[in-house]
């Protein structure tokens, strides 16, 4: 007997989200409250850790944009459009393109239960479990799968399956939909082969992909639509990494929460004008705070780097809590995507673009390359050394096998190259259950307390106690 | 039966250090996608890594995970404390996730000789045979410069030709232990398998003549319970005697230590002129194993037609703890035999855990019971 679900997660999310349409303008802090004041505890406190004051102005245009985006969706088969499931490791950016389609990314939904819905994610666990699968799939994909499977969500026309080769788990729970619920499926695999004839086969079966849902939407790839969106594609790049360059201030004046929004703008909104909106506010607050000096700590104490994800079913625990303890949070690996402008000359240019951003899209450019560990260690070294990083944290969360399987290398590389202690947690980054945010807290304050501020401590110790070398040294 | 059984209980057996006292070259690898047509013909003898529910992983933990599949944790175990020293090289391949790490994990740690990363694509599209093609091509190079050694087209055809009849040979034993009284049990059927991954072919195919003449007139017990056992890596052959202890004869498989190595892959192929090319077919084309990301249709249906071939009266799934790939294929794969009127008992297990022993028999004793057999 499977468990109960009442409700998809994009009905619940829509009408959650509808909230926002209440608040005028930029909200006071008791607006804010009293609109959230009828939610269950985890919720409201989430939702209002996105509108909290450090980011209100930014925090509102990325709740909007999200709102517009689980909307389009809902309106989309009244639209005649097609409905494209696909997953956080692949550009949307090419079902923009198609005017007669809409793509909703499994683990952005996942996110919004995880965060944002009262209860979280955990219903929807408890469901994919009652069919019989394992506790140890990934929920980041599988808490929104399990709402398709319930058949109390919208079913998508087609699924774009495009972790094989990067992930196991991912590909499988995509595989899984498609044949629960019969949904055609369309591959876009990575061939792990990093030499120039893997990538020449991946834009095979990208181009393959573009045919079928061309085939799916009816529609041909039209060259001028894709260059709008393309257009809105590149200047999302330019903004993301001026953005890139305020991660790197000391003190680091952007939020926090900015990582938490700059995924969903890559994984939902790239290539559209509510991402280019959102990517602006960000700057614009990011510019702000560093004009006014303003930082959420009397001080930055540290500077964390989180090398895989972090956790998101609480961020007013997680993120601004960090915040407010002046740890500064420089990334994770879903907000540290590098993107790079596509030449829009033709329709080919354009197309190879797409495929070598997908290429590069988190996760593919880690895992799915000839080394796992190499490809991870060198990004990671590089994002640590580039944005100066105190330490790096792997929140372990679980069901992710393939970096469970070489963390330890990592470990070892980071402190080797770049002489940056790894912290290797464990928890589910998606199910409050599997270790409670206060765990997460105290093996974070104990941690970065002891090992990193704790050698800072004795490093200026030891200065202090060394004489200087020019009054040592008499002949200089 | 003995001179199977006997290659199985040591993993650098007599027939592996004969073949290095001549001079001879052993190379490890663990997916049934490899082609070992290749490494035959280059003189270098393929051996199938396994871990036979080797139950300890302290060593193996320091690098991969707790959340790491314990195969995994048991082979790279092995690969750490030295029992696969024997070993001139190692050929990863991306069966699985956790196996990648597996691999890197042993080359980051130890550094065998030859390491050489063989990249099978997850589905059947042209362009990824023409891929898996160019990998084949990249891995006779990599042999062939490593070893010295010339892998001519004659020798590969020569090799093909051999691997064929060694499957064809191992079909028609699956014959015999699908009689009304099999020739052997799902125990001895293993042990059979996992021979073959630890000698060189040629001696293999005269230990399968000889077996083949051993069973002719051999019969074990009428089976009371006819089952298939199928589902993720299972070298353990402790777990198919603990299965059959209690009342089943397990007369078909689907495991990759199994049916799933030699039936598929002797399909006959559209390919020709181009050796490699053909490898590809057959080696992607007869794969059935969950990596594959969109022939869930072709796995279904050899369960189904090992279960009609064999009169099984049901079947069990197992799915090592950990494992992506077979714990949602099992379920998919329940679902749909059940559809179908066949029992099915989905068992998740530790891999080399004896002290899961007792909780597995449980259950498969209450299967067995259900569908009217057991004792």
């Amino acid at each position: 007997m499977t468990v109960d679900v009442h409700a998809g997660i994009l009905d619940r999310g829509l009408k959650l989200f509808g909230l926002i349409d209440k608040l005028v303008g930029v909200p006071s802090d008791e607006e804010i409250e009293g609109l959230f004041s009828l939610l269950p505890p985890d919720s409201r406190e989430n939702l209002t850790a996105l509108l909290a004051p450090e980011l209100r102005e930014a925090g509102l245009v990325f709740l909007n944009a999200i709102k517009q985006w689980m909307f389009d969706a809902r309106d989309a088969r009244a639209l005649g459009k097609k409905i494209v499931l696909v997953p956080f490791n692949f550009p949307p950016d090419l079902v923009h393109a198609f005017d007669n389609a809409v793509p909703l990314t499994t683990e952005v939904l996942t996110t919004i239960a995880a965060l944002a819905l009262p209860g979280g994610a955990g219903r929807y666990w408890d469901f994919m479990q009652s069919l019989g699968l394992p506790d140890h799939i990934c929920s980041a994909n599988s808490v929104e799968i399990a709402s398709l499977l319930s058949g109390k969500d919208f079913l998508p026309d087609a699924i774009i399956s495009a972790a094989p080769g990067a992930c196991d788990a991912n590909s499988k729970v995509h595989e899984f939909l498609s044949q629960y619920q019969s949904i055609p499926q369309f591959l876009l695999e990575v061939p792990v082969d990093d030499t120039p004839e893997g990538k020449v086969v991946y834009g095979k079966y990208f181009r393959t992909l573009i045919r079928q849902l061309e085939e799916l939407t009816g529609e041909r790839l039209n060259e001028d639509r894709l260059r709008g969106v393309v257009e809105r594609s590149n200047r999302c790049t330019e903004l993301y990494w001026e953005l890139f360059e305020y991660r790197k201030m000391r003190p680091c004046p952007l939020p926090n929460l900015f990582n938490l929004f700059l995924a969903p703008v890559r994984f939902c909104l790239w290539g559209t004008e509510a991402g280019i909106r959102t990517l602006e506010m960000m700057l614009e607050t990011g510019e702000r705070r560093r004009a006014a000096g303003l930082y959420t700590a009397e001080q930055e104490q540290c500077r964390v780097l989180w090398v895989y994800t972090s956790y998101y079913f609480d961020v007013q625990q997680l993120h601004r809590w960090m915040g407010k303890k002046g740890w500064s949070f420089l990334a994770d690996v879903l907000s540290l995507y590098l993107p790079q402008p596509i030449d829009p000359s033709t329709w080919d240019t354009m197309v190879d673009g797409l495929v070598t951003a997908a290429w590069e899209y988190p996760m593919n450019r880690q895992m799915g390359t000839a080394s796992m560990s190499r490809a991870w260690v060198s990004d990671m070294v590089w994002a640590a050394r580039e944005l100066g990083a105190d330490c790096a944290i792997h929140c372990g969360h679980d069901a992710c096998k393939q970096s469970w399987s070489v963390v330890s290398i990592l470990e070892e590389e980071l402190m080797k190259q770049a002489q940056v202690p790894l912290l290797v947690l464990h928890g589910d980054s998606w199910m409050k259950t599997t270790t409670p945010i206060t765990v997460i807290q105290q093996e974070l304050e104990e941690f970065i307390g002891n090992v990193v501020l704790g050698a800072k401590r004795s490093r200026r110790m030891v200065r202090r106690q060394r004489p200087a070398a020019k009054a040592a040294d008499p002949v200089t | 039966m003995d001179y199977i059984n006997d290659i199985n209980q040591t993993f650098e057996n007599k027939h592996v250090r004969a073949f290095r006292e001549a001079g001879g070259k052993v190379v490890g690898f663990t997916c049934v996608f490899t082609p070992v047509e290749l490494l035959d013909a280059a003189g270098v003898m393929p051996y199938r890594i396994k871990a036979l529910g080797h139950p300890e992983t302290d060593l193996a933990d320091g690098r991969l995970s707790r959340f790491n599949c314990r195969f995994c944790r048991s082979c790279l175990q092995l690969g750490l404390d030295g029992t696969y020293d024997f070993l001139d090289g190692i050929l990863e391949s991306n069966g699985c996730d956790q196996l990648r790490g597996m691999y890197e994990n042993w080359e980051y740690a130890s550094a065998p000789g030859f390491f050489h990363y063989l990249k099978a694509p997850h589905q059947l599209h042209p362009d990824a045979l023409d891929h898996y093609a160019l990998e084949l091509a990249r891995l006779r190079t990599a042999l062939e410069q490593h070893f010295g050694v010339t892998i001519t087209d004659d020798r590969l055809r020569d090799s093909m030709v051999r691997h064929r009849r060694i499957r064809a040979k191992l079909v028609a034993l699956d014959r015999l232990r699908e009689q009304e009284r099999p020739a052997m049990t799902g125990s001895e059927a293993l042990q059979v398998v996992l021979a073959g991954g630890a000698v060189p072919a040629s001696v293999y195919e005269e230990l399968l003549d000889r077996l083949a003449a051993d069973l002719a007139h051999r019969h074990v017990d009428r089976p009371r319970v006819r089952l298939l056992l199928g589902g993720a890596a299972t070298d353990e052959p402790a777990l198919f005697e603990a299965i059959e202890d209690v009342g089943a004869t397990v007369v078909a498989d689907t495991f990759c230590f199994g049916a799933r190595s030699y039936g598929p892959l002797l399909c006959e192929t559209k390919g020709a002129g181009d050796l490699l090319r053909t490898l590809a077919e057959i080696y992607l084309g007869g794969s059935r194993c969950p990596r594959m990301f969109d022939e869930f249709d072709g796995r279904l249906a050899f369960v189904t037609e090992a279960v009609a071939e064999a009169r099984a009266d049901g079947v069990i799934l197992v799915n090592n703890k950990f494992c992506d790939l077979h714990g949602f294929d099992n379920v998919l794969l329940r679902m749909r035999l059940e559809e179908q009127g066949v029992p099915v008992l989905a068992l998740e297990k530790e891999y080399g855990s004896p002290a899961d022993h007792g909780r597995m028999r449980t259950r498969v004793q209450a299967f067995l019971e259900r569908i009217g057999g057991g004792r």
